[in-house]
């Protein structure tokens, strides 16, 4: 029994955090919704060079040939950044499906970014700078390149996840796999992974203001009020982190209870988002309700990936059929 | 069974147990299947169950099963962290009897082994595995409570040196009623204020001077007491971690308690386990709000137990255990009343029966509602995890 990371793999993270820190701002975030680009592509080369986009990808394809466990605490650190664009799709289900097809090369390098479709999702996110949409049909799964579709576009509350409807499916595209359910549990474990970085970043966000902000002649962070809130979001992200590393040990060795631990992950960092999100507009007060305060490109983030890849009431309905037997 | 550096680098994550835990485990279920009493026990905060109970920790001794972290030589196992939390989730599942030995065996032990003396360690150790001696712990007093560092209690040195002569009142000391021996600090410097100028100090219950009050409690057991100290000599000896370092000593304890040792996972699962069961067997299988419920509440104990392990390779690489203890004491405290809440909804009219069929859930629930109060009210543990994780100015 060893629960922990290498100091191979924390290390890994951690030159991924500096360079997000130094290199990906707020402001660059904000850059990236103002002009409408959907994602940052000299962001995305930078990923590709540093083999973080490839990680899960076998080594026969210019891949690093890593698991999920390699990859979880990567995916997590481009949620504390909110990094836009199809970033956790490319690395999981993409790297997964695509894995010995012509677009395999393409994912390694950066100049294929992968979306996808999976579980009968109504709006296609980040389509328009993907350069393949995978879907289902049933159990199967489909590559498709999205320049032979139809996109219409949708705008959704996150501009870093760009949203739109497809049309011209029906025929398109070539199979790429069968088990569409580990391509979904990739999905999600990896938006429950993302949503655990964003609610670090919201908690340290409002944790910035509570220690900077004064009223009553006092930090308001001193306020039992406000420490209190706050200690309240850290406890749900802290008890979902074990629960995502879990899912990725689960996903990795393609565990028996990997559907339930997955389904875990998710539903417990969808709701610390949700909570970590609620607290830290709360500790801003007003500022925090306007769109120059930098929280809101975050909170955007964790309120469109909450219901993404299945919602924390899907996933909890997914534990409980595991849990206490089927409906 | 420590790992050493070139393991923690290249050994990767491994969610399954190695052969070495897997005999471990068996050989724990084993014993247990065999030794664990086949009804329960009445309350060990009754005279009869007190004393039920020690008999009990005397036949774990005898296993060499009552204090399996500790070392060897003083009647534990030396097993690792891993090890701990399978046997706990050994005994928990077993249906043994709670430990009365708690106070002793998991608190004041471990911290005996870090800062004790030669002399200490064989003094109070290996009675306290045999559960010779049963401990109480004296912490509060009436004006420190949540303050516990606005402590009153006065220990003097005797005119030689030799004793401290204490005077004050401690309350809500568990186990007070019916144990051998009790730990505490008391203020040994009377010119110091808050954490300075105390000291941690080990004594006898029957000690000339000391008059023990049981208190009942919620459940009408008398699981803590008062204590009152009039001109109580205790020898200089019985001083724990030095003079004056009472408080870091303490917190050292403290910190323990919330962390890892006071409510292992086990105990949580087991009691969701029950839930569960409970569950299918009365719930009203239309009823979703109840099954998300139950669903949540397996959720959060199998978080817990995720989360201790991962607390516990931790520590086994090197690392320590700081202010995110509080963390957890708020965690498994919360849980545990809505894990019993949720018991009482599903019984419904049984649910406020005291003698009732269903394995006396009103007992757990009233006993779980002690838990966001002892150890730190959940309040102060908020504020620790403010002040000191989230790095947040102090009030």
């Amino acid at each position: 029994m060893k629960f922990s990371f290498t100091s191979d793999q924390q290390q890994f993270a951690a030159g991924l955090r500096e360079m997000l820190e130094r290199e990906f701002t707020a402001a660059h975030l904000r850059q990236v919704w103002e002009t409408g680009a959907g994602h940052d592509a000299a962001l995305w080369s930078r990923l590709a060079e540093m083999g973080v986009l490839s990680m899960m990808l076998p080594e026969a394809d210019g891949g690093m040939g890593g698991s999920f466990v390699d990859t979880i605490l990567l995916i997590e650190e481009l949620g504390r950044a909110a990094v836009p664009g199809p970033v956790i799709e490319t690395m999981t289900v993409g790297a997964l499906a695509l894995a010995g097809t012509p677009w395999a090369a393409g994912v390694a390098d950066g100049s294929v970014a992968v979306t996808a479709a999976l579980m009968g999702e109504r709006y296609v996110p980040h389509t328009a700078v993907a350069g393949v949409v995978l879907l289902s049909d049933h159990d199967s799964i489909r590559a498709i390149e999205t320049s032979q579709l139809q996109l219409t576009e949708v705008e959704g509350i996150d501009h870093g996840r760009q949203l739109v409807t497809l049309a011209g499916t029906e025929t398109a595209g070539v199979f790429v796999g069968s088990d569409r359910e580990t391509a979904t549990d990739a999905g999600s474990l990896a938006a429950a992974a993302y949503l655990l970085g964003l609610s670090s970043r919201m908690l340290a966000i409002a944790g910035d203001y509570a220690r900077d902000r004064r009223q009553f002649g006092q930090p308001i962070g001193s306020f039992q009020a406000v420490k209190h809130l706050m200690a309240d979001a850290l406890l749900k992200v802290e008890f979902a982190r074990p629960a995502v590393y879990r899912a990725a040990w689960s996903h990795a060795t393609d565990s028996d209870t990997r559907a339930r631990d997955v389904s875990m992950a998710k539903s417990l960092a969808s709701d610390a988002a949700q909570k970590a999100a609620r607290s830290a507009l709360q500790v801003h007060g007003a500022i925090g309700y306007t769109w120059e305060c930098d929280l809101q490109l975050f909170m955007k983030k964790a309120w469109a990936l909450m219901p993404a890849w299945g919602s924390a009431s899907y996933h909890r309905r997914r534990v409980s059929d595991a849990v206490l037997g089927p409906r | 069974m420590y790992l050493t550096p070139r393991q923690i680098r290249y050994a990767p994550m491994d969610l399954t147990e190695t052969a070495d835990e897997q005999a471990f485990r068996a050989e724990a279920r084993a014993w247990l299947e065999a030794n664990v009493p086949s009804a329960p026990l009445p309350s060990f905060d009754t005279a009869e169950g007190f004393e039920l109970h020690r008999q009990w920790e005397a036949k774990l001794y005898e296993g060499r099963w009552s204090a399996v972290s500790w070392p060897v030589e003083y009647g534990g196992r030396g097993a690792d962290y891993v090890k701990w939390l399978i046997f706990e989730e050994e005994y928990w599942r077993s249906g043994a009897p709670g430990r009365v030995s708690q106070n002793g065996i998991f608190l004041l032990g471990p911290t005996i082994i870090e800062v004790g003396t030669p002399e200490q360690k064989a003094r109070f150790l290996p009675a306290m595995a045999k559960s010779d001696e049963i401990w109480a712990q004296a912490w509060s007093e009436p004006d420190a409570g949540s303050d516990m560092a606005s402590i009153r209690s006065k220990a003097a040195l005797s005119d030689d040196g030799s004793e401290w002569i204490i005077n004050g009142q401690k309350i809500w000391a568990s186990r007070a009623a019916w144990a051998d021996w009790c730990f505490g600090i008391f203020r040994t410097d009377p010119e110091s204020s808050r954490h300075k100028g105390l000291t941690f100090i080990l004594m006898p219950l029957d000690t000339p001077g000391i008059t023990v009050r049981p208190i009942a409690q919620l459940d009408g057991d008398t699981g803590f007491a008062e204590i009152f100290f009039d001109d109580v000599h205790v020898p200089i000896e019985n001083t724990l971690g030095g003079v004056g370092n009472g408080w870091s000593v303490a917190m050292a304890t403290a910190g323990f308690e919330r962390g890892v040792s006071l409510r292992s996972p086990a105990r949580f699962n087991v009691a969701v386990d029950r839930l569960i069961k409970l569950w299918i067997k009365i719930g009203d299988p239309d009823d979703d709000t109840m099954r998300d419920a139950v669903t949540d509440l397996w959720m959060q104990a199998e978080g817990y137990r995720l989360h201790t392990y991962m607390t516990v390779t931790k520590l086994l690489e090197g690392g320590h255990i700081g202010s995110e203890s509080s963390l957890n004491k708020i965690f498994w405290s919360e849980m545990d009343v809505r894990a019993h809440e949720l018991a009482l909804q599903l019984l419904g009219p049984d649910a406020e029966r005291i003698d009732g069929p269903h394995e006396r859930w009103v007992d757990g629930f009233l006993f779980s509602l002690s838990g966001p109060l002892y150890a730190g009210t959940n309040e102060i543990q908020r504020n620790i995890i403010a002040d000191r994780v989230l790095n947040l100015p102090r009030g």
